[in-house]
């Protein structure tokens, strides 16, 4: 963007604060785009006159970005499509790793719960996000709620696992012809999501979690092996690909 | 009406006026009102009555290229805007009267 050099950095992160604060809120992202451009402008020319941050935007942030948010409506649809988007998304990662395991089969409690899980981690999110903007924490407390914030989903999904296990409710057995075509309908997703969000980062991490497990078991190595040296491969594929793909943003 | 609320539609009024006699952007607005005498406000309070201020349809904006740094959004006012400003204008005279009024009657030694 031009300009943004000129910018002090407490202006600067105020502006990002302020554009999370406002997504948070499930806002639209041209109004956000929109009055953060407008307040851009004011704050450029403001510091060139000498003014301090606190002159135009007030002693608290925090009511200031809430005054702004309240003028703005929330706009469900792009929400809704951004909740699908992570469920669905996170839906196709369990699924391609179960469809190496044969046709697939769910129990009611394993699909809605892992809907409802998702929802959670969602708005559990946004309102660690809104949070973290609207009170100034030192960067180590940020780091531990986002630990939190990683672990608990982790947790829940363990968690319903082990209820899956326990209480019986009815299985969903998807047949041949079913898993075929819940696959094809996931790699077309994924595709569609990869083209729309113009990142290719979900396809490609999902392929270098499954597809060295996938070939070392074709092997005749001994087991241990196989797992060893497929997890290397996992995680040294998706170094690879993130080592490249910053090169690549930095130069365009 | 708390004080504020009060403040909020006085400068609603303000606002109104100062974009009837020029098409100003925000940064130029806020600093018209400070050499008013506003200068106690912090200056993004503006923004928020102006979004709402465009939401109702009181004003208009147009993005312009400025010689530094990104497109500036400007604001006009709408027929609607003017018709606001009008009734604020009536308004806030019969309140400056009737206030005048007390005033001189209520504080001044002669009376009673």
């Amino acid at each position: 963007m031009p300009g943004k050099t000129e910018l002090s950095t407490k202006s600067r992160e105020f502006l990002e604060d302020l554009r999370v604060y406002l997504f948070s809120n499930g806002k639209n992202s041209d109004d956000i785009q929109d009055i953060v451009e407008e307040l851009e402008v004011h704050l450029m020319e403001a510091e060139k006159e000498g003014k301090s941050v606190e002159k135009i935007i007030g002693h608290s942030p925090k009511e200031y970005m809430e005054q702004l948010s309240n003028e703005l409506a929330a706009d469900y649809k792009s929400w809704f499509k951004y909740v699908m988007l992570i469920i669905l998304g996170s839906f196709s990662f369990s699924l391609a790793n179960d469809l190496f395991e044969g046709t697939l089969s769910y129990s009611v409690l394993e699909l809605i719960g892992h809907v409802v899980l998702g929802v959670i981690f969602i708005f559990g999110m946004l309102m660690t996000f809104k949070y973290i903007v609207g009170n100034k924490l030192s960067k180590w407390k940020e780091l531990s709620i986002f630990f939190v914030l990683g672990i608990i989903p982790i947790g829940l999904f363990v968690g319903l696992t082990y209820i899956n296990r326990a209480v019986e409710t009815p299985m969903i057995y998807f047949g041949t012809a079913g898993t075929i075509l819940t696959a094809v309908i996931t790699v077309v997703f994924l595709i569609a999501v990869s083209w729309w969000a113009k990142t290719w980062v979900l396809p490609i991490v999902l392929t270098m979690l499954l597809l060295p497990e996938y070939l070392f078991r074709l092997t005749a190595m001994v087991q241990e092996t196989q797992m060893i040296l497929s997890t290397v491969a996992s995680f040294g594929g998706i170094g690879v690909y993130m080592f490249i793909d910053s090169k690549m943003n930095k130069a365009s | 009406m708390s004080t504020t609320q009060m403040m909020k539609g006085i400068l609603d009024g303000c606002l109104l006026a100062i974009i009837k006699d020029k098409e100003v952007y925000g940064y130029e607005l806020a600093e018209r009102l400070e050499r008013y005498g506003f200068d106690a406000l912090s200056e993004g309070t503006i923004y928020p009555l102006l979004m709402r201020m465009q939401k109702e349809e009181l004003v208009t904006s147009t993005r312009k290229k400025s010689t530094a740094g990104p497109k500036r959004k400007y604001y006009s006012l709408t027929s609607k805007g003017e018709q606001e400003l009008d009734g604020f204008i009536r308004r806030w005279n019969d309140l400056q009267n009737n206030v005048n009024r007390i005033l001189e009657h209520e504080t001044s030694s002669d009376e009673f």
